[in-house]
């Protein structure tokens, strides 16, 4: 070494003089050669890192890169294929552990080598676009030893069966799985795609599918799902384990399409354990599952929903037509509010609250709801009962639940209108006979309405509250004005009932007894006194009285009765005895009635006050009626009720009917007038869809009905039609 | 900015399309507003500092984008002018900025990693490796020099181990003793007294910030401080500890000027976001990096000691423990043994310099050097064969400071060989610059000379040169006998006339000279100094090929003649 310092100026100076000796290019690969060898057999410690990199440097310096490059090729291939012939040579489970150790081996032997040959990696390798040792390191690796021809196939082989035998249940080193599957990607993750990952997806496939038939021949559907469901986590927390994360996707696939959606039909459908059954029966886990399970595959929800919906509709239009149902509408409502509330919660708690599952609900409930055409009056005869007497001592808050729950139905009716009519009419009554639990429950119910469809709808619902105070007003003032002119005579109180607020029924007056009639006059005096301009009539159908009766044993009671009976009870007053004529032309009372009135005084047990020859429940024309001097009760108060049908008569829905379609006329006729306004020339269809658009909210109007009003339009000079185009109507000004 | 897209800088963008003025005797600020090119690159190697700022408050890189000079904007960026939309001074630049073109530059330059030297790169990329750093200031981690990352192909590749954890407000801090030491008399005295033996160090004080303290410790790496200016009073109240006079100067007077100062090319700029970044160059130079690696060298080769007998283990045993006990503040951690001479270094420095020393020092225990066992010896120790004790001297000088001074031309081929053993390429450069001056006066012999080694090598610049003075002399050249004989060591040209490059190479193209064929290069450039048409140098090629052979065929009878007069 010493001869090298000398240094002048010379061609020849300081390392030039190394070439000098043709030998030294072989001589110095020997050593880096023989180092090599010793890296591959743990015998690094006794090398001299300083040194082979001087040699290795020097050689490079010197222009012998090529042949140091090829001198590494050559020694590491043949490295490469001995320990390709040991891994070869191992047997049976010790074969991937071999390979596992000789992997670390040749890894860390190959980062030595880089090291030392640093200098060629930085300069010769860049120059000639050669491979970098390390990627070179890797690449022999792999033509070597993975595509051997006797380790390729046994490799894929021996992984394939360790995943097997784990998915049948037995218990495989994780690690040296973990290992050898990163080494296939640290190689090139082409060659984890083609020598593990390709196979192993097709495995697994051929393996699922054969499962996945055989579950679905013995198991129930909950059952399969259960065990779906396992085989998909098992999947995915062995990718997490030992498999490259890219193949999650990949294997998850695989079990999805396998084992849910070529079954999916299949499972939804099975008999006594299938969606419908899983729907009836509640079974919230088995359906979570199974949402969970078919959210994975591409039509899997669709399919469910579809199932659930017409499942939904099925029952539901069983419930609206069971003509059983029909006979008590309280209990027909609870039904379907039991129902909803059912699929409510199966879908917050099993279907992840998805919003394409409550439009399904809403949009089953809608179509069945809708088929019953009474469910308008059972809706409002459902409020008519918690309002009487249902909500009684219940908090405030489950008044607004159910208050709620109400407002959900109602929002499925397409004839609101309808509803509108039956309202009025049983808040009409209950605010009559002062039957209301509690009044701000009532309120609550109007505001409802009122942001559901508007102003418009509940305008004479509230208009009926004012009027209802301003009568309390009214009688204070009446009293007040009177002062003790009215002390010995009966109690009267008027309620002053606005014309068009209130569903009235024109109906002719009966005489009042003479006792009454005088203080109805100065009622009457003294009310059109205040208000000037103002028509009062007497709606005698719709008041009720407190009657003082004493009995034969001189037995006092208090009679709450109607206008009507008390009316008839008057009469016997003045004689113990009177026929069926003499009452109707002493009061005048209606036919009909008149006769359910002495039905309830005369048939009713416990409550006949009045007895009847002869004795039988209908009233005949020739019947005689007498005062029931037996008459007892336990109660002071007595309460006769009037034979009234809770639901309509044939006869009265045909009226009520009537009047709504009478009231839907006007409103048409607005829509029409209001969209030919802003359009002036339309033509008929569009016409119709907007109508149609427009009064959504409060019914579905017909289009053979919106044409009449058309037609009535056109005969009244709102609209004309064009004189080309028949179908085009115009708007006159 | 979308408009900044379709904007494209081409190479012709970059010359002025009118003369420009030029302004021989004026500052950096009369020259970047010029444009005048020369004179600035005249001044920037003169060492003037490109951020600091005139009496109107305006840095130089403003003027120039103010006035639309590319080229001297890309001058100034390419040496750290501070472009960053977020500080003052780039705001100004970016509001400035004439055109779109300019703005395009500004943007590019301000998403490449911050123009660095190379030792304030290298250890900026150490300080960055450390896992406990790596996690903060984001954009400076994306910056973070790809292409070392790319060899090793793990983001450990600029890892090298630290000796010292700081955890603050929960956050730690890794970081290197020699460096604080160095940088700060604080760091060193306590390093040398009560954090002697710690690897960890907890600061609880409550008005110390993680994040102020991280900026000055990247400072301390990199010689680039860049700070939010909402932390700049911590930083100060930081420095007043360590005891970093002029960089607290410095932030001083930038606090007060940060009070007035206006942003105005964002809009609105929230405080929080306000940056100030100080390059190392604004700092009188005995408180750069360089200066203070200098003092850690020279206390360092201080106690290195040079023994005539240290041919037996024990005795260098002995000498190494006598060596520790009396000296441990220059905080060396590792000896190597150059020829008789034992130096005491710094792992961190020759790790972050040299990747064969990065190599060296973490395959400590896998080769014969490990096992080397000095008993009661607790520093590492290596041993660098076949390099004499002042070029191992001269190239850790480099390493530590960036700079060679006064070396000696004979001296140049041994740096040469220990920058390319090494792997210390930037080396190469810089003593190529110290060797340029003296060739001047060479003779061919000496010419012929150094073309070999800058072939051997790699230094492109010495290469080029005495291409270029051969082909300009040619007929000099051919007649002196050195340049024959070095005909003969040489491979041939290619005959292959395709392989011969028809059009002239553009100045300055570099592509080409890669390793290529000399002969061919030689040729190449002989054509160029020939100044033949275009359409006769394929027969100017060929004379010259003729011309070659003939020299080559003496050359060959020289030699036998001389080989039998040998004998």
């Amino acid at each position: 070494m010493s001869a090298q310092k000398k240094r002048n100026f010379q061609i020849e100076a300081f390392k030039h003089r190394v070439v000098v000796d043709p030998k030294y290019a072989e001589k110095t690969w020997k050593i880096l050669e023989h180092a090599i060898h010793e890296i591959y057999n743990h015998n690094a410690s006794g090398l001299s890192f300083e040194e082979l990199y001087r040699n290795a440097y020097n050689m490079v310096l010197h222009k012998y890169g090529e042949k140091l490059y090829s001198g590494l090729v050559a020694t590491l291939t043949s490295h490469l294929k001995e320990i390709a012939k040991s891994v070869e040579a191992a047997q049976g489970p010790s074969f991937l552990e071999e390979l596992e150790r000789k992997w670390t081996d040749h890894n860390k032997a190959l980062q030595m080598i880089r090291d030392i040959l640093m200098y060629m990696d930085r300069t010769f390798i860049p120059s000639t676009h050669k491979t970098p040792v390390n990627e070179l390191g890797l690449n022999l690796w792999r033509d070597n030893i993975i595509h051997s021809s006797k380790i390729q196939t046994r490799l894929q082989s021996t992984l394939l069966e360790l995943v097997q035998r784990e998915r049948s249940g037995e218990v495989i080193n994780r690690g040296l799985m973990r290992n050898i599957t990163k080494m296939l990607a640290d190689v090139g993750y082409v060659v984890y795609q083609e020598d593990f990952e390709k196979p192993f997806i097709e495995v697994s496939a051929d393996f699922y599918r054969g499962e996945s038939q055989q579950y679905i021949d013995c198991c129930d559907c909950g059952e399969y799902l259960k065990k779906a469901e396992k085989r998909l986590n098992e999947e995915i927390e062995r990718v997490s384990h030992y498999l490259d994360l890219k193949t999650e996707a990949k294997i998850t696939n695989v079990v999805e399409k396998e084992m849910i959606e070529s079954h999916m039909q299949r499972l939804v459908h099975m008999e006594n354990s299938g969606l419908v059954k899983m729907l009836v029966d509640d079974k919230f886990d088995d359906l979570g599952r199974m949402y969970s399970l078919f959210r994975r595959v591409q039509t899997g929800l669709t399919l469910v929903r579809d199932v659930m919906t017409s499942h939904i509709r099925e029952a539901g239009k069983q419930l609206v037509t069971d003509p059983e149902r029909l006979k008590d509408p309280v209990d027909f409502v609870q039904r379907l509010l039991d129902e909803k509330d059912k699929h409510d919660k199966i879908i917050s708690v099993a279907f992840n609250n998805d919003k394409t599952f409550q439009n399904a609900l809403n949009s089953s409930f809608e179509y069945f709801i809708n088929l019953n055409p009474r469910s308008p009056e059972f809706i409002s005869l459902f409020v008519d009962d918690k309002l009487r007497k249902g909500l009684k001592g219940v908090s405030e808050e489950d008044v607004e639940t159910v208050l709620d729950k109400v407002m959900m139905l109602f929002r499925y009716l397409q004839e609101k209108d309808v509803f509108e009519k039956y309202y009025k009419q049983h808040l009409a009554k209950r605010l009559l006979s002062g039957k209301t639990v509690s009044d701000d429950a009532e309120r609550s119910l109007i505001v409802k309405l009122k942001t559901e469809c508007g102003y418009q709808f509940t305008s004479k619902l509230e208009g009926m509250f004012t009027d209802m105070k301003t009568s309390q007003d009214t009688m204070q003032g009446f009293y007040a004005a009177m002062g003790g002119e009215l002390a010995d005579g009966p109690t009267l109180v008027v309620q002053v009932l606005t014309t068009g607020s209130w569903p009235t029924q024109s109906s002719t007056p009966c005489n009042l007894p003479p006792e009454i009639l005088g203080v109805c006059e100065k009622f009457k005096n003294y009310y059109l006194g205040t208000h000037s301009g103002r028509r009062l009539s007497w709606q005698t159908n719709m008041g009720n009285a407190d009657l003082k009766v004493t009995f034969g044993k001189g037995q006092k009671h208090e009679l709450n009765v109607s206008t009507y009976q008390m009316c008839i009870l008057m009469l016997f007053n003045n004689a113990d005895q009177q026929s069926y004529k003499e009452i109707e032309q002493a009061t005048e009372i209606p036919t009909p009635d008149l006769k359910r009135c002495l039905q309830s005084l005369a048939c009713a047990k416990g409550r006949n006050v009045l007895r009847k020859e002869p004795m039988s429940k209908d009233i005949g024309e020739d019947d005689i009626f007498f005062f029931n001097d037996k008459f007892t009760s336990k109660f002071y108060k007595v309460k006769i009720g009037t034979v009234v049908a809770q639901k309509e008569s044939e006869p009265e829905k045909l009226e009520t009917r009537q009047r709504v379609e009478e009231d839907r006329k006007p409103q048409i006729e607005a829509a029409i007038v209001r969209i030919m306004k802003a359009r002036r020339v339309l033509d008929h269809n569009n016409i119709v869809t907007e109508v149609t658009k427009q009064l959504q909210s409060r019914f579905l109007p017909n289009p053979i009905i919106i044409k009449k009003r058309i037609e009535s339009l056109i005969e009244r000079e709102f609209l004309e039609r064009d004189k080309e185009d028949r179908k085009l109507y115009r708007y006159l000004a | 900015m979308s408009d900044l897209d379709n904007i494209a800088l081409d190479p012709s963008d970059f010359s002025a399309c009118l003369p420009l003025k030029k302004v021989p005797h004026g500052d950096v600020f009369e020259a970047s507003r010029a444009g005048d090119v020369t004179r600035l690159k005249h001044l920037i190697d003169r060492g003037i500092n490109v951020n600091s700022r005139d009496q109107w408050d305006s840095c130089a890189l403003y003027y120039a984008c103010l006035a639309g000079h590319l080229e001297a904007a890309r001058m100034l960026l390419e040496h750290g002018a501070i472009c960053d939309e977020h500080t003052f001074d780039g705001d100004r630049c970016h509001y400035a900025a004439l055109n779109l073109k300019v703005r395009k530059l500004l943007k590019a330059f301000e998403a490449r990693p911050p123009p660095l030297g190379p030792l304030q790169g290298a250890l900026r990329d150490v300080f960055l490796g450390c896992v406990a750093n790596s996690g903060n200031l984001d954009h400076l981690n994306a910056l973070s020099n790809p292409a070392g990352n790319s060899f090793d192909g793990g983001p450990c590749s600029t890892y090298f181990k630290p000796d010292v954890v700081f955890y603050v407000q929960g956050r730690s801090i890794e970081a290197h003793r020699v460096i604080l030491s160095a940088r700060s008399p604080f760091f060193k005295k306590k390093f040398e007294t009560d954090w002697k033996d710690r690897t960890e160090i907890r600061l609880s004080r409550e008005k110390l910030s993680y994040s102020a303290l991280y900026c000055l410790i990247h400072f301390f790496y990199s010689d680039r401080l860049e700070i939010a200016v909402d932390e700049m009073e911590d930083l100060v109240r930081i420095c007043k500890v360590c005891r970093c006079e002029s960089l607290k100067r410095v932030l001083e007077k930038e606090l007060s000027h940060q009070k007035y100062a206006e942003y105005k090319a964002l809009g609105d700029v929230d405080n929080s976001q306000k940056r100030f970044i100080m390059q190392g160059l604004s700092l009188p130079e005995e408180d750069r990096l360089p200066a203070a690696l200098q003092r850690i060298l020279e206390v360092s080769l201080a106690n290195s000691t040079e023994e005539q007998n240290v041919n037996s283990i024990n005795g260098l045993s002995s000498q190494v423990t006598s060596m520790q006990m009396s000296f441990e503040e220059d905080l060396a951690d590792i000896c190597i043994k150059v020829d008789k001479k034992l130096f005491r270094c710094h792992q961190v420095v020759l790790a972050s310099r040299s990747e064969y020393f990065k190599a060296r020092l973490s395959r400590m225990k896998d080769f014969l050097e490990g096992k080397g066992g000095l008993p009661d010896f607790t520093l590492p120790f290596l041993e660098e064969h076949d390099l004499s004790i002042e070029a191992f001297e001269k190239m850790i000088e480099y390493m530590y400071t960036d700079t060679l001074k006064d070396i000696d031309p004979d001296q140049a081929e041994e740096m040469f060989d220990a920058a390319s053993r090494y792997l210390l390429f930037p080396l190469k450069r810089a003593v190529a610059d110290v060797l340029l001056p003296h060739l001047e006066m060479a003779p061919p012999a000496e010419l012929c000379h150094w073309l070999m080694l800058a072939d051997m090598y790699g230094v492109l610049k010495i290469r080029e040169y005495c291409l270029d003075i051969m082909a300009y002399n040619f007929e000099t050249f051919a007649d002196s006998q050195e340049f024959r004989a070095l005909l003969l060591t040489l491979p041939p040209p290619s005959g292959d006339s395709s392989l011969r490059t028809t059009v002239p190479s553009a100045p300055g193209a570099e592509a080409t000279m890669d390793g290529g064929n000399i002969l061919d290069d030689l040729r190449e450039k002989w054509l160029e100094a020939e100044a033949a048409e275009l359409d006769k140098r394929d027969e100017s090629a060929l004379i010259f090929d003729k011309r070659l052979e003939m020299l080559m065929i003496v050359a060959k009878r020289e030699k036998s003649v001389n080989h039998n007069g040998d004998n």
